[in-house]
């Protein structure tokens, strides 16, 4: 068993080789067909030609196409992911500086909407049909279509203006602590808005999804002779129940994890939060090829992780479920 | 009894809290934050363009020469460093003579070595200050506290240009401390800089936070302002929705509320709103190697169509300047009056379109051409106006609108038929060479006059002042005759403070003293 279990993570693994280099080729394609390129990011307001052509020459943006592209293959091949064209400073730096900041974020709120959105649905699904439910219901929806940044915009509004009891922007205070339990705190209360916005629309998505999965299941014979035998409410929900209704939460869950790193632009950008799908986004505006490349690198390796986790954790929830 | 020495011990409390609080309140360092629309990426200003980095560094390290809005009081360029400077008649050598008691933050003197060390780097690896350092055949240093620069061609514009880029890429390095580097984006100064200007740094907290210290021994005397903090606030609301609260004390252009909301914050006895215009336009650039823009009667009847006043009302609020001559505002004496871009008349819009052979179609329409501008708010809801505006013609106009990064190349390609643009006049009128010369570096129109060349060259060379101004008031006219560009409105920058502080670097009082249009070393906080 474990063998079979070791086999099937090492080879899931040995895949990403193949996934990251048609991420490469594509994107690397795909950023070669826009026009512009850092040559007049970095030259700013005084565009000498020669200082512009300068540039190109030293960064081989004045190469053909698939010269460039072998160059890189090769580079991240050793291992070095280059150096961002606009701060000098290595491209893997840069993006470790900010993974934790955007984890910290979309992680949380991931949990805690999973965790309150399946507790909720799980809840209301006792009574399918009911004005409960379809009120309820009805709410889920209604926060699943709400843009996050209006949102955000609207959270600033109420908490950090009119109320003046939470912090607006960034992810410390410019006084703060700078290390300690008191720097745990003040992160920790500018994370409340941001994790508001984000855990609100996925919120709804679970409370439906867990609703009717878990309605589905009640209907189910098993439940009624579980019924019959004389458990409690409490553990047919829970133990028998939830477990077989976990499945369609756990796709979704996998789904969302995959986007970890760069679900968040909107919510980064309302809240100034220090996150890498801002770093991605101003990468893109300037196009500084390195990290936009590195960036896509990294998304390409979680989403290829988070899938594999979605799917041993199948393995578990369900015995049915057999991996290859 | 009890209760009065109660109350006694309760009174008694009170009054220390409240000392302790004013006490601490005396002590507690002045702090002014600037939001930032985005992070820097280095803290060496000089190996490349970093638009977020230009305000840090300019109140870290110091310049030779610089210059900021005082250019709406005619001032070109003034000293930083240097405290005054000579040109010798022949034009080609530019003594400088630097202040003596300015120190770097590490204590040691900043000596004439430091700059021409600075200077020869950009030389050697053609920095983005090349662009004007291109014209020093060699830095020489007689003494310690002279610095000549020897021309390798007379160019009157040559100080006030280097003041100008030196705000931006030709900020003055220690000598002591990066002799050792190959470059300047090379070394642990790149990310902790020790300069010697008005402010030292403190720290760089990676997330969008810069913080800087008061330069106690600043050769000007320190700044009023004890902490100075960069921060990054992404989002133009939330900077808004801050300063609104009192968090923040003020908000510059970048975050400029739009204009038909500052009725209202004129009101406000709590906020002031300041208006500066700068030495740039608003304009559109027409290519002439596209038909139908290529025949004169076209772009007479474009500009006719053009209605100033309406425009500013729909874009502006009604609080922008229009321009109807080839300069703006601050140019001053410069400014050709004489010369003016065609008026409003429709009417005659439509009967040139006629005589040029373009006549109205079936479906109404002329021709199509369309119209793009740069990644900016004020630029965008002007050429929406002026699509309109065209339309009324009979053309039919249709907006194109892209990232600056693919704007900018299309520009370079010459690929656009009408773009709004932001032409440049000053420090030094020579900046019309560079939009309209042939081949200039901004003359995307492909606009080229022979006896504009020859003018302009020679304009350049000339020491005295009054034969420069009759150039350029003739070159002006050739401008408005030829059009191949048409000015819109004098650039207009809104920034809105906090009642209380004064000083910031957009405001008169602090013209030839803030040291950059960056720079905060002027800004007096409420009490000081």
């Amino acid at each position: 068993m474990h063998v079979g279990l070791l086999r099937f993570v090492l080879l899931r693994l040995l895949q990403l080789v193949p996934v990251t280099i048609i991420v490469i080729v594509i994107n690397f394609l795909l950023l070669h067909l826009a026009p512009g390129d850092i040559s007049t990011t970095l030259a700013g307001d005084n565009a000498d030609p020669a200082y512009l052509a300068m540039i190109r020459e030293s960064y081989g943006l004045d190469r053909p196409f698939h010269e460039q592209l072998w160059r890189y293959l090769v580079q991240i091949g050793s291992g070095d992911m280059g150096v961002s064209f606009r701060s000098r400073e290595p491209v893997f730096d840069e993006i470790m500086l900010r993974v934790p900041a955007t984890l910290l974020l979309v992680g949380t709120s991931l949990v805690l909407s999973v965790v309150v959105g399946t507790s909720i649905g799980t809840w209301i699904a006792r009574r399918p049909g009911s004005t409960l439910d379809s009120g309820i219901s009805a709410l889920a929806v209604g926060l699943f279509s709400i843009p996050v940044f209006w949102l955000g915009l609207m959270l600033v509004l109420l908490f950090a203006v009119r109320l003046q009891i939470l912090p607006a922007m960034g992810m410390t205070s410019v006084d703060g602590p700078r290390e300690g339990i008191g720097r745990v705190m003040d992160v920790a209360t500018h994370m409340v808005l941001p994790v508001l916005a984000l855990m609100t629309v996925s919120l709804g998505q679970y409370v439906r999804l867990a609703r009717s999965a878990v309605a589905e299941v009640m209907g189910e014979s098993y439940i009624t002779t579980v019924r019959a035998i004389g458990f409690s409410e409490r553990t047919i929900m829970m133990h028998y129940a939830l477990r077989n209704a976990l499945l369609p939460v756990v796709t979704v869950l996998g789904l969302q994890l995959g986007l970890v790193l760069t679900g968040a632009v909107l919510t980064e950008t309302v809240f100034s939060w220090p996150g890498l799908g801002r770093l991605i986004y101003d990468a893109i505006l300037a196009r500084d090829t390195p990290v936009i490349m590195g960036s896509f690198i990294i998304m390409s390796a979680t989403v290829a992780i988070a899938s594999l986790v979605t799917d041993l954790l199948y393995a578990v929830i369900d015995p049915r479920v057999g991996l290859k | 009894m009890p209760w009065l020495i109660a109350r006694l011990v309760r009174t008694g409390f009170l009054t220390l809290c409240l000392l302790g609080a004013v006490g601490s309140m005396a002590q507690q360092p002045t702090t002014l934050v600037v939001p930032q629309l985005g992070e820097p990426k280095t803290l060496s200003p000089n190996f490349a363009s970093d638009s977020l980095g230009f305000a840090p560094t300019s109140n870290i390290y110091s310049h030779l020469v610089a210059i900021d809005w005082g250019v709406n009081k005619g001032t070109g360029a003034y000293g930083d460093l240097a405290e005054s400077w000579s040109t010798s008649p022949d034009g080609k050598v530019v003594t400088f003579k630097l202040h003596k008691a300015a120190k770097w933050h590490d204590g040691k003197p900043v000596t004439a070595a430091d700059v021409k060390f600075t200077y020869d780097t950009i030389i050697a690896k053609k920095y983005p200050a090349f662009v004007v350092l291109k014209n020093v055949r060699e830095v020489t240093t007689p003494d310690d506290h002279t610095v000549v620069l020897n021309l390798i061609d007379p160019e009157i514009g040559f100080v006030p240009m280097l003041a100008q880029v030196s705000t931006w890429t030709a900020k003055i390095y220690p000598k002591h401390l990066w002799s050792d580097q190959d470059g300047f984006d090379k070394g642990p100064y790149v990310i902790a800089p020790v300069g010697s200007g008005p402010f030292r740094f403190v720290r760089w907290e990676k997330g969008g936070l810069v913080e800087l210290e008061s330069n106690k021994a600043y050769f000007r005397g320190p700044a009023k302002v004890d902490r100075l903090v960069f921060r990054q606030v992404t989002d133009v609301n939330v900077a808004r929705a801050e300063f609104d609260s009192g968090r923040l004390q003020f908000l510059n252009y970048e975050y400029a509320p739009p204009l038909a909301e500052i009725v209202a914050l004129r009101q406000d006895p709590k906020v002031r709103v300041v208006f500066t215009p700068s030495h740039f336009s608003r304009d559109i650039q027409l290519n002439l190697t596209r038909k139908p823009l290529d025949k004169l009667e076209v772009r007479q009847a474009i500009a006719h169509a053009i209605d100033r006043e309406a425009m500013n009302r729909l874009a502006f609020g009604g609080f922008w300047k229009p321009a109807t001559h080839a300069s703006v505002e601050s140019q001053g004496d410069l400014i050709n009056r004489a010369a003016t871009f065609p008026a409003f008349d429709r009417a005659k819009a439509e009967a040139l379109l006629d005589t040029a052979g373009l006549p109205r179609g079936p479906g109404g329409w002329r021709f199509d051409i369309s119209v793009t501008n740069p990644n900016c708010p004020d630029c965008k809801a002007m050429m929406q106006v002026l699509v309109q505006q065209l339309r009324q013609v009979g053309i039919n106009a249709k907006l194109e609108q892209f990232d600056q990064a693919t704007w900018f190349r299309r520009q370079a390609e010459k690929n656009f038929d009408i773009s709004c643009y932001f032409t440049r006049y000053g420090p030094d009128p020579d900046a019309y060479r560079e939009h309209f010369m042939t081949g200039g570096g901004r003359n995307n129109m492909s606009y080229s006059n022979a006896e504009f060349d020859q003018l302009a060259t020679r304009a350049a060379t000339l020491p005295d002042k009054a034969q420069r101004r009759a150039i350029y008031q003739q070159l002006q006219g050739m401008i408005v005759r030829d059009l191949p560009y048409i000015n819109l409105f004098n650039e207009q920058k809104t920034t809105i403070i906090r009642a209380g502080w004064s000083g910031f670097n957009t405001e008169p009082e602090a013209f030839d003293k803030a040291i950059t249009w960056f720079g905060y070393y002027s800004v007096v906080p409420p009490g000081k």
